[in-house]
């Protein structure tokens, strides 16, 4: 018995290891040996968001449409900011021809483009922009910047909201992983675009990280508290989603209107079923796509503009059916 | 050394090196990026930063203790030696500044462990709390970035073609595996995890020695808090979040047992660099992220299957 | 009555260990209502005898009838299913979980073949506890009760598995005068009953109070079975005691020298009462008394494991206040506790980290390893005492009994104490190994030592004290010299039975 174990075990060990590197091998298909399409690695933040989701998709798209080998990579947490600088420092160890990074930290994710470049890397940046004060203290140049303006899409919610309501409201806002980019321009648009509607209150605002059970919880605790809320804006629908399930737990339904962004596909259900009033779509799936097209073009030596815009709107009950595309 | 004693004294060791050159060898064939020297450099600099937390780690599992405010440890202490590097400080002196708080976070697990005789479990994972709030509040949540390239060097520098962080991983191996094979405070450390009781009937002052180990612990965590400050260019309150765990793997992989008595740096180092190289592999072969946390999860499992099936042997 | 086959007959019972004859060819038997005593000193084989009969342990030979059937009785499961029921001294009892529960513990009623039927549950706790007499709340959790009530649900618990047979193992031990005559008032109810009853005990008056029968082993053999009715305790002692000293005792008295340790009026808050002795240069001090009487207690209090709350205590003529073990230590006290692989031993750690870590302040003078001092130390202890190991980096886990309180022994060496507290040197220990240690014993007093011997072997005390101590209850009862130190005496003061 004892004598048995141990090489069963070793056996065990051995059959794990070398499995996961066949099922790795089949997983890549054969990247080096025989295909010589460009490779063009898309770094998202994580694959655990339907938005990122969707980037994916759009970018797949434009794979095959451009006969593009497309290798999409994502850190298991977007908090992990040093996770994606890891993945991005080994992919530039495969030679990547391109580089597409939806960057997870605006300043964190400067020296690793750096990196890039020194290896004569082409870096495009999608959905957040990095830091301009950074990466020019550090020379680091990117292409491209593709993405929507956050600070417009916050605006343009705020907007809504002050045509929405005309007597005095009060409302909550749930903010983003703290400090970073994207969430910060939203929250500062959102600010901006409820300024000129003096009847309209921030009695709350709080983190929630980007993250679904974090939204219901805060929003469970915020009703406590705040039990005259009227509106909630979010500075991503995952919050939103969360928010609109401890509004739905708590029986409010319907009285407090939730406004979220990037109008995701179980966003725009909701919205369509009259219980969330609407979301800033900011269309990742065109990112996506323009992110492989202009990375093509970099690599065939055709300039691109700096700035990319992806078009924003506001997603509400009237435009929420059908789904984009 | 003969070879006879090697095998009778680092037999574990030995084994989980042999998974890891078993590894390479596999990630060798598979993939023609991974056998050069730019990517093992990159290897040795990832690796570092875990397998420094998994230092203090290592210390306190040979106690029969856990640590799960290491990474919080890192976040607070990172931000607090940012805030001070902003503030024009030399520095030299900045870097002190945040090595103290780790330490004062780690003692003061230490303190609460002994005196008051909390379980280390229950003591640290207050301290995660707490260490991770103090980061957060003090940099009203947002990361503080922007360092002089003197700091920055700590991470973007070489030293004979070595990257800083694997210098600095290597020295601070050095030190504690010194610390712990040649001093009294490693006779303690192992004493304290094999039999308190007996240690304490022994004449040793468990209590001291005890809070000290935690005291290093934090210690660490800070040092790791300087070398990922450097490198990301700026210090998160949110940083380090889950690398208990991943502290904890490289310890257990590399021959720690959370009874306490027995591990070794040198297992960890190599217990870290299993699962670096692991992750790096499987970034090369292109694995989707999902797949990955199942094999890294895997990879665990079996180890310690494995080191369970040698004990048992032994008997 | 006479025609019935007895409710138990073991008949010529043998067990081995390794190194010691636990049993050899022990009778027992045990009729339907009567309350049978198994008396015998510490080892004399009596809980080996019992955990045979509760199936924790096989016999090596013999057999065992129950009602004049042949039973092989494989395990504590089959002993319960056979109606044998054993209450320990360390209660079976979840302290968490309220009586009704604990006496259903394991044959839970239920509905549908799984949700529990707690009101079943209390129902057969209320009976179970009404027939005892007692006022239990069947809803209060076990941590509520007192000691005496814990034995009582333990007492219930047997019942409600209907045992014909129960064995309790010194059940007064921790109960009040008042406490002891409730619970002899049960036993006899249950012995009208028609149980059969085990009774271990050393408590001479009671044995007389409770017991119809006494059975007494020595030295894991029958020597007799007596009716109390017509037996003495003077009888009942010589049974216990006498025997010839077969074992070698190689004790060389030296001439005592001065004063090392110097104990006055010594009381601690939880056992010792007003102890004073003095122990002398080149002496063997025995300590002797029942388990529980204080002895361990007192080694741990003069060690500075446990706090004093009065007396004085003087090493070398100098009054200390031990706070810790290293203070001790420091003056030059050493233990070797009696549970050395619990407290003596870091079991995986090697030989020569054991031994280092007393000595420290040599192997790493300025805190830093000196490997040539720790191999020399190390070496010392393994050739100096005779260790028998391969080398000195073997776990001290791997090594035997003997071998491993050599290593503890070593520890002190070669930290230079000079008084020794030995708590049961040679437990657990075969004898060529005890001889052995008792060899050292005569080095360390030929060098200037002075050892206090606890031991509970009788023929050690004898053989190997110049003086022998008797605690009883936390108290120095007698004192002995070699002349006048007989086993009838030191055994009679230590049950508290001198005429």
């Amino acid at each position: 018995m004892k004598t048995t174990t141990t090489p069963w075990l070793i056996g065990a060990a051995l059959a794990a290891i070398l499995g996961s590197l066949l099922t790795a091998g089949c997983n890549r298909g054969g990247q080096e040996t025989s295909d010589s399409r460009p490779r063009v690695a898309l770094v998202v933040k994580t694959l655990n968001s339907p938005f990122f989701l969707d980037m994916q998709r759009g970018a797949e798209q434009a794979a095959r449409q451009r006969n593009v080998n497309l290798i999409v990579q994502a850190a298991e947490r977007e908090v992990d900011v040093e996770r994606q600088m890891q993945i991005v420092e080994n992919l530039i160890q495969t030679h990547v021809d391109v580089l597409c990074l939806a960057p997870s930290g605006s300043k964190e994710l400067v020296p690793v483009v750096g990196k890039a470049n020194r290896a004569g890397i082409p870096v495009l940046i999608v959905d957040s922009k990095l830091d301009e004060a950074t990466a020019k203290h550090d020379g680091v140049a990117t292409a491209t910047f593709i993405g929507s303006d956050n600070y417009e899409g916050g605006r343009i919610a705020g907007a809504h909201f002050g045509a929405l309501f005309t007597n005095a409201t009060d409302l909550i806002v749930l903010e983003g992983i703290p400090g970073h980019e994207t969430a910060d321009s939203r929250v500062r648009g959102f600010r901006d675009g409820i300024k000129p509607f003096p009847q309209l209150h921030v009695v709350a605002s709080q983190p929630a990280d980007n993250e679904r059970d974090k939204g219901f919880n805060v929003m469970q605790n915020l009703l406590q508290s705040q039990r005259d809320v009227k509106g909630v804006f979010a500075s991503n629908d995952m919050m939103a989603l969360g928010a609109l399930e401890a509004i739905r737990a708590a029986g409010k339904l319907g009285q407090i209107k939730v406004v979220g962004f990037d109008a995701v596909d179980e966003a725009r259900q909701e919205i369509a079923a009259g219980n969330m009033e609407a979301s800033v779509a900011q269309n990742p799936e065109a990112m996506g796509r323009l992110a492989v097209e202009n990375a093509v073009k970099v690599l065939n030596g055709e300039k691109v503009p700096d700035y990319i815009p992806v078009a924003i709107q506001l997603v509400t009950k009237d435009t929420a059916t059908p789904p984009q595309e | 050394m003969n070879w006879k004693n090697l095998i009778l004294h680092h037999g574990r060791q030995l084994g989980t090196l042999a998974g890891l050159l078993l590894l390479c060898l596999a990630l060798t064939i598979a993939t023609p990026y991974f056998l050069t020297v730019s990517n093992l450099l990159t290897v040795l600099e990832q690796v570092s930063i875990n397998a420094i937390v998994a230092v203090g780690m290592t210390v306190v599992i040979i106690t029969a203790g856990i640590d799960l405010s290491v990474g919080s440890i890192l976040a607070f202490a990172g931000v607090v030696m940012a805030t001070v590097l902003q503030r024009e400080v030399p520095v030299p002196l900045a870097i002190g500044i945040g090595l103290a708080v780790g330490l004062g976070c780690g003692l003061t697990n230490g303190l609460l462990i002994t005196l008051g005789r909390l379980p280390p479990f229950i003591a640290t994972l207050g301290m995660m709390s707490i260490a991770r709030g103090g980061a957060l509040l003090f940099t009203n949540g947002r990361p503080v970035s922007g360092f002089s390239d003197g700091f920055r060097a700590l991470a973007t520098s070489q030293f004979l073609f070595i990257p800083m962080p694997t210098v600095i991983m290597l020295v601070v191996y050095l030190a504690c595996h010194f610390l712990l094979t040649r001093t009294r405070f490693g006779l303690y450390a192992y004493a304290m995890g094999g039999n308190e009781q007996a240690t304490h009937l022994s004449g040793i002052n468990v209590r001291r020695h005890k809070t000290l180990v935690y005291g290093l612990c934090g210690l660490t965590s800070a040092i790791a808090a300087v070398i990922l400050t450097a490198r990301l260019n700026s210090a998160q309150p949110i940083a380090g979040m889950m690398y208990e765990l991943d502290a904890i793997a490289a310890t257990v992989i590399g021959g720690a047992s959370l009874m306490g008595g027995q591990g070794t740096l040198i297992g960890t180092l190599i217990g870290a660099l299993l699962m670096g190289v692991l992750r790096n592999g499987l970034n090369l072969l292109e694995v989707s992220s999902f797949l990955q946390q199942v094999i890294i999860g895997t990879v665990i499992i079996v180890a310690v299957l494995v080191d369970m099936g040698l004990k048992a042997q032994k008997k | 009555m006479m025609d019935a086959p007895p409710l138990l007959a073991m008949h010529r019972i043998g067990k081995s260990f390794p190194g010691v004859r636990a049993l050899d060819g022990v009778d027992f038997d045990l009729r339907a209502g009567e309350v049978h005593v198994l008396l015998g000193e510490n080892g004399a084989g009596k809980s080996t005898l019992m955990k045979i009969l509760s199936g924790a342990y096989r016999p090596d030979e013999g057999t065992i009838h129950l009602a004049g059937e042949p039973q092989r009785i494989a395990s504590p499961q089959h002993a319960q299913a056979l109606g044998i029921s054993t209450i320990y001294q360390e209660f079976n009892l979840v302290p968490h979980l309220p009586v009704s529960a604990n006496i259903s513990l394991g044959r839970e009623p239920r509905h549908a073949g799984f949700l529990l039927d707690r009101r079943a549950m209390r129902k057969k706790a209320e009976t179970a506890l009404r027939e005892l007499e007692v006022a239990i709340d069947p809803d209060s959790p076990i941590s509520a009760l007192g000691v005496a009530e814990q034995q009582m649900v333990e007492v219930a618990k047997a019942l409600s598995l209907d045992a014909r047979i129960l064995v309790m193992d010194e059940p007064t031990s921790a109960l009040t005068e008042t406490e002891i005559a409730n619970l002899f008032a049960i036993v006899r109810r249950l012995r009208d009953r028609g149980v059969g009853v085990v009774y271990i005990s050393h408590r001479m008056e009671e044995i007389f109070e409770i017991g119809d029968r006494v059975t007494v082993l020595r030295d894991g053999r029958h020597v007799a079975t007596r009716e109390l009715g017509t037996v003495t305790v003077r009888e009942l002692v010589r049974d216990m005691a006498d025997r010839e000293l077969t074992e070698h005792f190689p004790r060389e008295t030296v001439e005592p020298g001065a004063p090392l340790l110097e104990v006055r009026g010594l009381t601690t808050r939880t056992k010792l009462r007003d102890v004073s002795f003095a122990l002398r240069r080149g002496e063997i001090l025995g300590l002797a008394g029942l388990l529980g009487s204080g002895r361990t207690e007192l080694a741990r209090a003069l060690f500075g494991a446990d706090p004093l709350q009065d007396g004085e205590v003087r090493v070398h003529g100098r009054p200390c206040r031990f706070r810790s073990p290293r203070e001790a230590i420091q003056a030059g006290i050493a233990l070797l506790p009696e549970d050395r692989r619990q407290l003596g031993l870091v079991l995986p750690l090697s030989i020569k980290r054991n031994v280092s870590l007393p000595n420290t302040h040599r192997v790493y003078p300025r805190g830093l390893l000196r490997k040539t001092e720790e191999r020399r130390l190390a070496e010392e202890c393994v050739t100096g005492l005779r260790v028998k190991t391969p080398h000195i980096e073997q776990a001290t886990a791997n090594l035997s009994g003997g071998n491993q309180q050599k290593v503890v022994l070593g520890k002190w060496l070669a930290r230079q104490s000079d008084i020794f507290i030995f708590d049961e040197p040679t437990r657990g220990i075969d004898i060529g190994a005890k001889v052995e240690i008792y060899r050292l014993m005569n080095r360390l007093t030929r060098e200037g030592a002075g050892i206090l011997m606890i031991s509970s072997e009788m023929p050690e005390v004898l053989g190997m004290s110049d003086r022998v101590l008797v605690m009883r209850e936390g108290r120095l009862v007698g004192e002995f010299n070699r002349a006048n130190a007989t086993q009838e005496a030191v055994l009679g003061a230590a049950l508290g039975t001198t005429p």
